[in-house]
């Protein structure tokens, strides 16, 4: 176990049952939302997973913080298998796991106070004296960026921005090591991003926090993450550190990516190739055979839909899954 | 020669709890032929309500133009009554919504929602509504056209209903479309699916585009002029490439700055976002002889707060309200 690894994930799977006519011999099939992916983060660092609505990006996030079941994988947890973990253990593991989420109104319970959401997981997760708690309450409320008289108000009292801040205090109340990030900015208007961007990275710092960060902005990936692993349907197809993934991509879905995001930049403008990816993505119940991009991918040929194409690295740990890379 | 459409000094005003509020305060600007301006400004900044108020479509007993004049060729639609509005709304000017999802009637085919457009506007025969709706699919790119126009709305992923909205909007080559956060609810491959058809439609059929729109990126790929609104005015006016070069009102500057971009060339440098600090003001700040950014500006002076700032043009066609426009 390399020590500087604070979460390590291995060929993580999570399936769902669906119903579906043929479905093997109880007529059962399984939609495998997240399939054999495997990734790890440094202590301090933030990884993205970036990928669009279905690829199981935010299956993957839910996974290793143990809100769905994984069907197989395994997750380490500053050496720990954070998967198995039962009762007592499993508490004081959680409370190095926190979670925010992306929609700041449906996130809070709208008939507790901010200081009653905030206190909620050091009391089912910390043995913390009520003193203590409130202690840690005020200094949470200040390190987020809010008034003290605001902790007796009730979330609708507060605008998006402003939950999203509960939000995060409640995820860092139990003093996390890892704070599971999933898209927590694309709920809100974009002059509000910035506040909560620069909230979550001054935070990093001061606390040493490492980030799991789940988004389909990569503008924001960009400015938040040190490396990036791409998704599509449940696989991770490409996987990289923010400069090789975004000054260098690889695999043609992540070009295709890339390329889609509208920008300001004039000069990115006349020099991105627009790679127009036509159609939608495959059914995720019955996946194809070989690689799942092929259908849609500008530069297939057919051996592509024979097998699946391995995650293999380049070079430093650049890794992509593509036959023609 | 007069432009397609003239706003004039538009006040809609909107009843609340605490009064009236102004949402669209003095807003004037004009729209040429086959032209692509876009609306930009955060939620709550009057965007879609000058959208809703050029197609007639205020929240009825809430909202209401209160003086101004929507000058479209030439014919004050303020003034239009219902039987008019009908006639241009889906013929003349239409409009397609953020939500693809919920925009559509899930009981009837999507051919059967096509093809009522036509039938009411062109008066088109049952058949022949029914020929051009799968014309308007294949238009739209929409593969095996015969066979998808028999499908219904859940059968269609969410960039398909998308298209579909479109092919409805465009179905009588309105003059002008209005495109209200068109991708905001899709994934960015797709919205580059929708940009591209957009644009070429646009293109063939010589309609103009209002595009509606938080994402600088959008505004900067799509339109060739922007109106930035804030608090229900005007903060700025002007060609795209010049705002974003050069933004004369600190709202702009703030509203571009503080997103992190994909550049050209990433480097290993990650400043800090430039914060837009508080948020727009509640309705009941609105329609104050102030300027309404001045809350959340960090050059802000008394006159900010005392007076409302009056647009200043600048030679390149750059228009900004703000005291200090010249030297941002």
């Amino acid at each position: 176990m390399n020590e500087e690894h604070l979460l390590r994930v291995n060929n993580l799977t999570v399936r769902f049952p669906v119903k579906r006519q043929g479905g093997g011999l109880f007529g059962k099939s399984y939609l495998y939302a997240v399939d054999d992916i495997s990734f790890e983060i440094k202590k301090g660092e933030t990884l993205a997973i970036v990928g669009e609505s279905g690829s199981g990006k935010t299956t993957a996030a839910l996974a290793v913080a143990r809100l769905v079941a994984a069907h197989e994988g395994r997750v380490e947890l500053d050496g720990e298998d954070f998967l198995t973990l039962e009762d007592a253990a499993l508490r004081k593991a959680r409370a190095k796991v926190q979670f925010i989420f992306q929609d700041p109104y449906s996130s809070l319970n709208p008939r507790l106070r901010a200081e009653a959401i905030v206190r909620e997981p050091l009391k089912s997760l910390t043995q913390t004296s009520k003193d203590e708690m409130s202690a840690i309450i005020d200094r949470l409320f200040e390190a987020v960026g809010l008034r003290p008289e605001q902790q007796q108000l009730f979330p609708h009292q507060f605008s998006g921005g402003q939950r999203q801040r509960i939000g995060i205090a409640r995820a860092l109340s139990t003093q996390p090591e890892l704070i599971i990030c999933d898209e927590p900015v694309s709920a809100l208007d974009v002059a509000v991003q910035a506040q909560i961007l620069n909230l979550l990275r001054k935070l990093q710092q001061d606390f040493g926090l490492t980030y799991l960060f789940i988004s389909h902005d990569l503008g924001v990936v960009q400015h938040m993450c040190d490396t990036i692993a791409v998704m599509y349907m449940g696989k991770i197809v490409e996987y990289a550190d923010r400069l090789s993934l975004f000054n260098n991509p690889q695999h043609p879905y992540t070009k295709a990516l890339l390329s889609a995001v509208p920008s300001v930049d004039k000069k990115r403008r006349a020099q991105a190739k627009r790679v127009l990816i036509p159609g939608d993505p495959p059914d995720p119940i019955n996946p194809p055979e070989g690689c799942r991009f092929a259908n849609r991918c500008p530069i297939a040929e057919p051996n592509c839909s024979k097998s699946q194409p391995p995650l293999r690295d380049l070079s430093d740990g650049h890794k992509v899954a593509c036959h023609l890379v | 020669m007069s432009a397609l459409l003239e706003v004039e000094n538009l006040r809609v005003e909107i009843a609340t709890r605490d009064g009236v509020a102004p949402v669209i305060d003095d807003l004037s600007f004009t729209l040429d032929e086959g032209e692509t301006m876009s609306f930009v400004g955060e939620s709550g900044c009057g965007k879609s309500m000058t959208a809703l108020a050029i197609m007639g479509l205020l929240p009825e007993k809430v909202g209401r133009v209160a003086s101004g004049k929507i000058l479209f060729n030439a014919e004050d639609l303020t003034q239009a009554d219902d039987v008019r509005m009908r006639e241009i709304r889906g013929n003349d000017i239409s409009m397609i919504f953020q939500e693809p999802m919920t925009s559509l009637n899930p009981v009837y085919t999507i051919g059967e929602q096509i093809a009522e457009v036509l039938r009411r506007h062109q008066n088109l025969s049952t058949q022949q509504a029914w020929a051009k709706a799968t014309e308007l699919l294949d238009a739209v790119r929409i593969p095996n056209p015969k066979a998808r126009v028999n499908d219904y709305p859940h059968q269609m992923s969410g960039g398909q209903r998308q298209r579909v909205m479109i092919a409805i909007a465009l179905a009588c080559e309105p003059k002008i479309l209005i495109a209200d956060e068109p991708t905001t609810a899709l994934d960015v491959t797709v919205q580059a699916q929708i940009f591209d058809l957009l644009r070429d439609l646009g293109r063939d059929t010589g309609t103009a585009i209002i595009l509606i729109t938080h994402d600088m990126g959008a505004v900067a790929e799509m339109a060739e002029r922007m109106i930035v609104m804030y608090a229900g005015r005007k903060a700025e006016e002007g060609p795209v490439d010049q705002v974003i070069d050069h933004p004369r009102h600190p709202y702009t500057k703030g509203l571009i700055s503080c997103v992190p971009h994909l550049m050209a060339t990433l480097t290993d440098e990650r400043p800090e976002l430039t914060e837009v600090r508080g948020i727009v003001p509640s309705l009941k700040e609105f329609g104050r002889d102030a300027c309404l950014f001045a809350s959340r500006c960090d050059s802000v002076t008394d006159k900010c707060r005392t007076h409302r700032p009056e647009e200043v043009e600048f030679k390149n066609k750059q228009r900004s309200a703000c005291w200090f426009a010249e030297s941002i």
